[in-house]
C-alpha cells in the first residue's frame, strides 16, 4: 500500500492519511481483492485444480448478499429467498428463449423484466407480511416460495417448462459457448465469462455497500436492533421494512438472471426450499452482522461442496484413510457444525471469528512490538 | 394455549360478508355432490385423512412452540424419521404394522429427548428466530441420515390384511384404511387435548407457559414436564408419520412439505389455539381435496373447460394467504402471541 506523500506532509502523515483512506474504503477494496483472488486461490492444483465454479460463487454472492440486506440489516428472516433468484431465472430464460409464443427479447430487458417481477412481488408480500414478526415472517415467506415453486412445476401456458425448466436456446446472442467455457462477445471484443461476472458482482455489490451505509441503511439497523424505539424517533417502520424487501428481491433477480445464463437455464431445483435454506445457512455460517459475512459464507459452503464431492483419500503420511464413503455425507457435518454455531454465537458466523482473531493477534504482536 | 369455543355471541357478530362465503360454499358442495357424488364422498374422506395426519403434526408442532416458544423446523424430519422406522420395523424386523405403531413413536421420542437435552435446552432463553436455525440445521442433519441409511429411493410398507380392504359407503367404496386413520386420529387427538385440559400434569403446563418462574415457585419440576412435552409432539410427529406413510410410502421430501403444511395449519387457525390447529388442519385438508372436484364439477355445469385446473397443492397456501388477508391473527388466534 503506497502512501501518495503530498508535498509539505511528513511521511507519518501521508501514511496516517492512506491508511484511513484505506479503511474507509475498505469493502471497495476487499470486494476488488475477492474478484481477483478468488479464480487464481481456488485453481489452485491443492485446492480445487478448476476454476469453472468461481463465477457461479461470485454469482451467488450478490444473491446471499442481498438475502443478508433482509436479514442481517432489517432483522428479516426470509426462507422463502430462491423464490425471487427464480423470478430472474425464469424471465431471463423465458425472455431470450422466446418459448411459448412469450416475446423474444434481448437479454438486459427480459432481466429488467424479471428484476421489476421480483420487485413487485417483493413489495405485495412486504406489505402483507413484515409486520407479523419475525416467525411469522420466515414461515410465510417459505409457503409463498413453496406455492410459487408449484405453479412453476405446473407449467402454466407452457412457459416454464414444469419439472425439466427453460433449457433450449437460452444463451443470449453476445455469450457463446465454445469447449463447456462461456465468452462474452462484445463489439467484436472477446471478454472471458468470469470478468463479465466480476463486473456485474462489482456494481451490485458496491449498489448494496451504499444501501447499508446509507441513512436508510443505518435505519434498517436501528429497525432491527429496538423497533419501537426506532418508531418513536420517526422512522416508518413498516416502509422500510417493505422497501428492504424489495430491494433485496430486486438484487436477488438480478443474481438469478446472471445465474441463468451461467448454468445454460432455468431449473425447477433452482426454486425449491433447499435453495432458501441454502441461502440461509450460507449467511448465518459467514457471519450475518457483517457485510463480508455472505461473501465469507459462500465461498466456505460452495468451496466445501465442490472440495469434499472430489475428496476422497487421506493422505497422513504413514496412512491413508479412505472418506469417501463419509464424505458424500458431508451435509450431516455441516449441519452438526451449523447447529454448534448457532448455539455458541448466532450472529458472528465465520467471518466475525476470523476479524476477532486477527485483531486479537494484531494486538498480540502489537503488544510485543512495544 | 387456551381453548376457544364457538359461541352464540360470536356467530351473532359474524359480518355479512362472511355469511355469503359461507353460503356459497354449501352452494357449490351441494352442486358437486349433485353432480359427482362418489368421487365428492371419495375425495372428502381422502381430505379428512389427509386433514387428520396434518392435525397430529401440528398439535407437536404448536405444543412445543407455545410451551417452549421453540419454533420446532426439525418436526417435519421427526415425521419422516417415524414413517421410515416403521419400514425398518415392519420389512427389516419382520414384525407386524401394530408394533410399528407404537414403537416407532417412541423411538423418535426418545431422538426428540435427547436433542432437546442437547441443544434446544440451552436456547429457551433465546430469540425464536435462533431455535428456528438450530432446528434448521438439525433438520440437515436427520435428513443427512435418513438419507445414508434407508437412501433416497421411494420406499413401501403392506398393511395388515384388516385393513387393505373396502368399506363400501353406498355411493362409493373407499378403504378401510383410510377410516381408520381417521379413528385412530380422532382418538389421539382427544387424548392430547384432555391430557392438556383435564389432567393436573397438563395444568402444571399451561401454568408454565402462562408464568414459568412462578410455577417454579409453588414446587412444579418444568424442565422435566417440558423435556416430557417434548417427547409428546416428537413421537406425534413420528405417529403421523408412520400412518401417512402406511397408505402413501416414504419419500425424503415429505418432511420439508409437512413442516410447511404445518406452519400454514398454525397460521390458519391462530397461533396459540389447540382448538384452532385442529379445525384449520381439517379444513385446509378437506378443502384441498374438494377444491379440485368442485372446480371440475363447475367446469362441467358452466361448460367452461378452462376451470377445471388442478390445485390441490396449492389450495393450502391460498387459504393461508386469505385468511392473512381478511383475519390476520387465524381463525381463533390471540392476538400478540409471537409478535
Amino acid at each position: 500500500m503506497s502512501g501518495e506523500t503530498a508535498t509539505g506532509e511528513g511521511p507519518t502523515e501521508a501514511l496516517d492519511r492512506a491508511r484511513s483512506l484505506l479503511l474507509r474504503y475498505r469493502v471497495p477494496v476487499g470486494l476488488v481483492l475477492v474478484v481477483l483472488l478468488l479464480r487464481p486461490v481456488i485453481s489452485h492444483p491443492l485446492l480445487l485444480g478448476y476454476e469453472a465454479v468461481a463465477a457461479t460463487i461470485l454469482i451467488w454472492m450478490v444473491f446471499v448478499a442481498a438475502f443478508n440486506l433482509l436479514f442481517g440489516y432489517a432483522g428479516l428472516l426470509s426462507f422463502g429467498h430462491a423464490m425471487f433468484l427464480g423470478f430472474g431465472m425464469y424471465a431471463a430464460a423465458i425472455g431470450v428463449s422466446g418459448r411459448a409464443g412469450a416475446p423474444e427479447l434481448p437479454f438486459p430487458v427480459a432481466a429488467a423484466v424479471g428484476i421489476a417481477v421480483a420487485a413487485t412481488v417483493g413489495y405485495l408480500l412486504g406489505r402483507l407480511t413484515v409486520e407479523k414478526g419475525e416467525i411469522y415472517f420466515a414461515f410465510l415467506t417459505l409457503a409463498v416460495a413453496q406455492a410459487v415453486e408449484f405453479t412453476a412445476n405446473r407449467n402454466p401456458l407452457n412457459l416454464t417448462g414444469g419439472s425439466n425448466g427453460v433449457t433450449q436456446n437460452v444463451l443470449p446472442g453476445f455469450v457463446e459457448s465454445t469447449r463447456g467455457q462461456l465468452v462474452v462477445v462484445f463489439t467484436g471484443l472477446e471478454i472471458d465469462w468470469y470478468w463479465f461476472v466480476s463486473a456485474v458482482f462489482l456494481v451490485a455489490m458496491l449498489a448494496l455497500w451504499q444501501i447499508v451505509r446509507s441513512p436508510f441503511g443505518r435505519s434498517l439497523v436501528a429497525i432491527r436492533e429496538n423497533g419501537d424505539l426506532a418508531r418513536a424517533m420517526g422512522i416508518n417502520t413498516t416502509r422500510y421494512k417493505v422497501q428492504a424487501f424489495t430491494i433485496s428481491a430486486a438484487f436477488s433477480a438480478l443474481a438469478g438472471s446472471v445465474l441463468m445464463i451461467d448454468r445454460y437455464g432455468a431449473s425447477q431445483e433452482t426454486l425449491s426450499v433447499i435453495t432458501s435454506g441454502d441461502t440461509v445457512l450460507m449467511a448465518v455460517l459467514g457471519g450475518v452482522r457483517y457485510f463480508f459475512g455472505p461473501v465469507a459464507g459462500v465461498f466456505v459452503w460452495q468451496f466445501t461442496e465442490e472440495f469434499l464431492n472430489e475428496f476422497e483419500v487421506l493422505h497422513l503420511g504413514f496412512t491413508s484413510v479412505d472418506l469417501s464413503g463419509v464424505l458424500t455425507h458431508w451435509q450431516f457435518f455441516l449441519g452438526a457444525l451449523f447447529v454448534v454455531l448457532v448455539v455458541v454465537a448466532p450472529l458472528e458466523g465465520i467471518w466475525g471469528y476470523l476479524r476477532d482473531w486477527v485483531r486479537d493477534l494484531y494486538v498480540r504482536v502489537k503488544g510485543v512490538a512495544e | 394455549m387456551s381453548t376457544t369455543e364457538l359461541t352464540r355471541e360470536d356467530l351473532a357478530t359474524v359480518s355479512p360478508a362472511w355469511w355469503a362465503a359461507g353460503l356459497l360454499t354449501v352452494v357449490l358442495l351441494a352442486v358437486t355432490f349433485a353432480v359427482e357424488p362418489g368421487l365428492f364422498i371419495d375425495q372428502a374422506i381422502g381430505g379428512l385423512v389427509y386433514g387428520m395426519v396434518l392435525v397430529l403434526v401440528t398439535l407437536g408442532l404448536s405444543l412445543i412452540l407455545g410451551l417452549m416458544g421453540i419454533v420446532n423446523f426439525a418436526h417435519g424430519a421427526f415425521f419422516m424419521l417415524g414413517a421410515y422406522i416403521s419400514y425398518s420395523v415392519v420389512v427389516t424386523l419382520g414384525l407386524p404394522f401394530w408394533a410399528a405403531l407404537i414403537l416407532a413413536p417412541l423411538i423418535v421420542g426418545v431422538v426428540g429427548v435427547v436433542l432437546e437435552i442437547t441443544v434446544l435446552r440451552y436456547l429457551y432463553d433465546s430469540d425464536p428466530i435462533v431455535s428456528l436455525l438450530a432446528t434448521f440445521g438439525l433438520t440437515m442433519m436427520i435428513e443427512e441420515v435418513i438419507r445414508a441409511y434407508w437412501g433416497t429411493a421411494p420406499l413401501e410398507i403392506s398393511r395388515p390384511s384388516v385393513l387393505t380392504r373396502g368399506t363400501d359407503l353406498g355411493v362409493t367404496t373407499v378403504p378401510t384404511y383410510r377410516l381408520f386413520l381417521v379413528g385412530v386420529a380422532v382418538i389421539t387427538i382427544a387424548a392430547v387435548y384432555l391430557l392438556i385440559s383435564r389432567t393436573d400434569f397438563g395444568l402444571t403446563i399451561r401454568a408454565g407457559v402462562q408464568d414459568g418462574e412462578m410455577t417454579e415457585f409453588v414446587g412444579v419440576n418444568l424442565p422435566i414436564r417440558f423435556t416430557a412435552m417434548f417427547f409428546l409432539g416428537a413421537a406425534l410427529a413420528g405417529f403421523a408419520g408412520v400412518l401417512y406413510s402406511a397408505e402413501t410410502g416414504m419419500r425424503t421430501t415429505m418432511g420439508e412439505t409437512f413442516v410447511i403444511l404445518a406452519f400454514v395449519v398454525v397460521v390458519v387457525g391462530g397461533i396459540g389455539s389447540l382448538f384452532g390447529s385442529v379445525v384449520s388442519g381439517i379444513l385446509i385438508g378437506v378443502s384441498a381435496y374438494l377444491t379440485p372436484v368442485v372446480l371440475s364439477a363447475l367446469a362441467e355445469v358452466t361448460n367452461q373447460p378452462w376451470l377445471a385446473l388442478q390445485i390441490r397443492n396449492l389450495v393450502p397456501y391460498l387459504v393461508m394467504i386469505l385468511i392473512l388477508l381478511y383475519r390476520p391473527r387465524g381463525l381463533f388466534g390471540e392476538e400478540g402471541f409471537l409478535e
